[in-house]
């Protein structure tokens, strides 16, 4: 499971839409399990977008039938396909309904059903946790993970580091357009100390900055309009003297194991803005 | 080829199934021809007493009765573009086009239910017009041929308004525009196809454009089929089918093949 990491706009959707053949690049070339992209490669991939891609008046049912139609799927293999994915998914009691009865949770979850319908090698999925309630995520998850057992590569778009390091193989980190970096989670997170602490402290000067660089125990120190946030070997040492020195300026503090997307922070220079986590 | 077949044949099905279920949408498509033929019918003919000869004894709601059959065909084509409208917003159409089938197969499945209900919607229009009592009817080729000419023509229309829609939807962003667009050239076209005037009788200047309007030749070979006594007036079936016949090819053809993947 590959991870495609970056902030809204990073390009991240574009890559999929490339991937998917939706569109062509401008530059260079897409290949797909060695070829180039085209309807064979298009009946091997299965796509799940960032947005529900599902008809109101439909029930959940005639929404897989036509999608299996469409890949050239008929009869028994059809129908019982349907049935356990709907099954698998949590979705068998409300076959019968209106896709429009649905929820936002149960509508990525019937997109991603109708993305397994046909049995893909290659599953593209766009941010398909997007506002979801903990228990559609992770009936998703389990899903995905259940399917790159069985040897289906999946490429996922997030902006959610925190299930983008706890699910994927591999993430590549895309920002403005680019590919910045591209590793497993864990060698990206390597370089890191073992603790994070996120300060909000709007008064920050470069000179205080430059003095926490100095600090034994302190890794990366990075600062915007109104936060800093450090990496340090240990956090129960660092903390006493960050308020011994500066606890009038700062306003708060949040302490947390380094992640990836304290990788990210260091490898782009600047917050992973937008993101979930941020919600949350 | 089979496999474009089968699929073409899920899509059709699906249209004609969600169209089954929004009734409000056939119910529409079926009142207003019959409302504009009941009221718009009964008050010219009454008030204004028409005198023209292509207006058979002054029965205005017969002369309008295959007009109204042409006009329920191009509301029935305008409300399914917006299905069309409805599958793009909704992501339904990306989903069904990352499929392994062309654009145009999938623009084609979705097509030929927009042409299926927009002529299943005029022959109803049809049959009640024969039902109706008041209606006169005439069958230049007969009965069998009259009802196979107006099947014929109806089908050749919704492929035509079908290839305009396809060309106006993947341009026309949304379903707004798009109907602005229907409404601002389309019905302006449809006043001037001699379904509401005979053409024969109106200034040169819009005569002309009349004679340029694609919908003319469908309506006057509706005329000809359900409704005149003799051919005198009317432009003809030879010419009115090649210039609807071609039309239609040509525009359904150009409508699928200007289609893009992404939507």
């Amino acid at each position: 499971m590959i991870g495609l990491l970056g902030p809204n706009g990073a390009g991240k959707s574009t890559i999929l839409k490339m991937l998917s053949g939706e569109i062509e690049p401008q530059q260079g070339s897409v290949t797909i399990f060695d070829q180039p992209h085209g309807r064979e490669a298009r009946r091997r991939i299965g796509l799940v977008l960032q947005e529900p891609s599902t008809d109101d008046l439909m029930t959940l049912e005639e929404t897989l039938q036509l999608h299996g139609r469409l890949f050239g799927l008929r009869g028994r293999t059809l129908h019982r396909r349907s049935d356990e994915l709907l099954d698998s998914l949590g979705l068998g009691e409300r076959a019968g309904d209106r896709c429009e009865t649905l929820s936002g949770g149960l509508r990525r979850r019937l997109d991603l059903a109708r993305s397994l319908l046909h049995e893909p090698e290659l599953l593209l999925l766009d941010e398909p946790t997007l506002a979801l309630d903990p228990d559609s995520s992770a009936a998703i998850w389990d899903t995905l993970s259940t399917r790159v057992s069985a040897g289906v590569a999946v490429v996922v778009c997030s902006n959610d580091t925190a299930e983008a390091e706890a699910y994927a193989n591999r993430v590549v980190i895309v920002d403005e357009g680019q590919v910045v970096a591209e590793d497993t989670p864990a060698s990206l997170t390597s370089g890191l100390l073992h603790d994070a602490l996120e300060l909000d402290w709007p008064s920050a000067t470069g000179n205080d900055v430059a003095e926490l660089e100095r600090w034994p125990g302190v890794g990366t120190v990075l600062w915007t309009e109104d936060q800093i946030v450090l990496t340090v070997e240990e956090s129960s040492e660092i903390v006493p003297h960050l308020f011994q020195r500066y606890g009038s300026q700062i306003d708060g503090i949040r302490i947390r194991e380094s992640s990836l997307r304290d990788a990210w922070f260091q490898i782009v220079g600047r917050p992973l803005t937008n993101s979930r986590e941020d919600e949350r | 080829m089979i496999d474009a077949a089968y699929a073409s044949w899920a899509l059709l099905s699906r249209d004609l199934r969600a169209v089954s279920r929004s009734r409000s949408q056939l119910y529409s498509s079926l009142l207003f021809p019959l409302m504009l033929l009941a009221l718009l019918g009964t008050g010219v003919s009454s008030g204004l007493a028409p005198t023209s000869p292509r207006i058979l004894n002054g029965d205005y709601t017969s002369y309008l009765a295959p007009g109204m059959i042409a006009m329920t065909a191009l509301f029935s084509s305008t409300f399914s573009s917006a299905g069309f409208y409805r599958d793009r917003e909704s992501g339904l159409l990306r989903a069904m086009l990352a499929s392994p089938h062309s654009a145009q197969t999938i623009l084609f499945g979705k097509a030929l239910g927009a042409i299926l209900i927009g002529t299943v919607q005029a022959l109803a229009v049809l049959v009640l017009a024969v039902v109706i009592p008041g209606i006169d009817l005439a069958w230049q080729f007969g009965w069998l041929g009259g009802v196979a000419t107006v099947v014929v023509t109806i089908l050749a229309l919704n492929f035509m308004l079908s290839g305009i829609s396809l060309l106006l939807a993947v341009r026309i962003k949304t379903m707004q525009g798009f109907h602005l667009i229907m409404n601002l050239v389309l019905f302006p076209l449809f006043f001037l196809s001699g379904a509401f005037f005979p053409l024969d009788q109106v200034p040169t200047w819009l005569e002309v454009i009349g004679y340029i309007n694609p919908l003319t030749y469908a309506v006057d070979l509706l005329h000809y089929a359900s409704y005149a006594d003799s051919p005198d007036g009317l432009i003809g079936p030879l010419i009115d089918g090649l210039v609807l016949g071609g039309l239609a090819m040509l525009l359904f053809v150009f409508g699928l093949r200007r289609a893009p993947r992404a939507v």
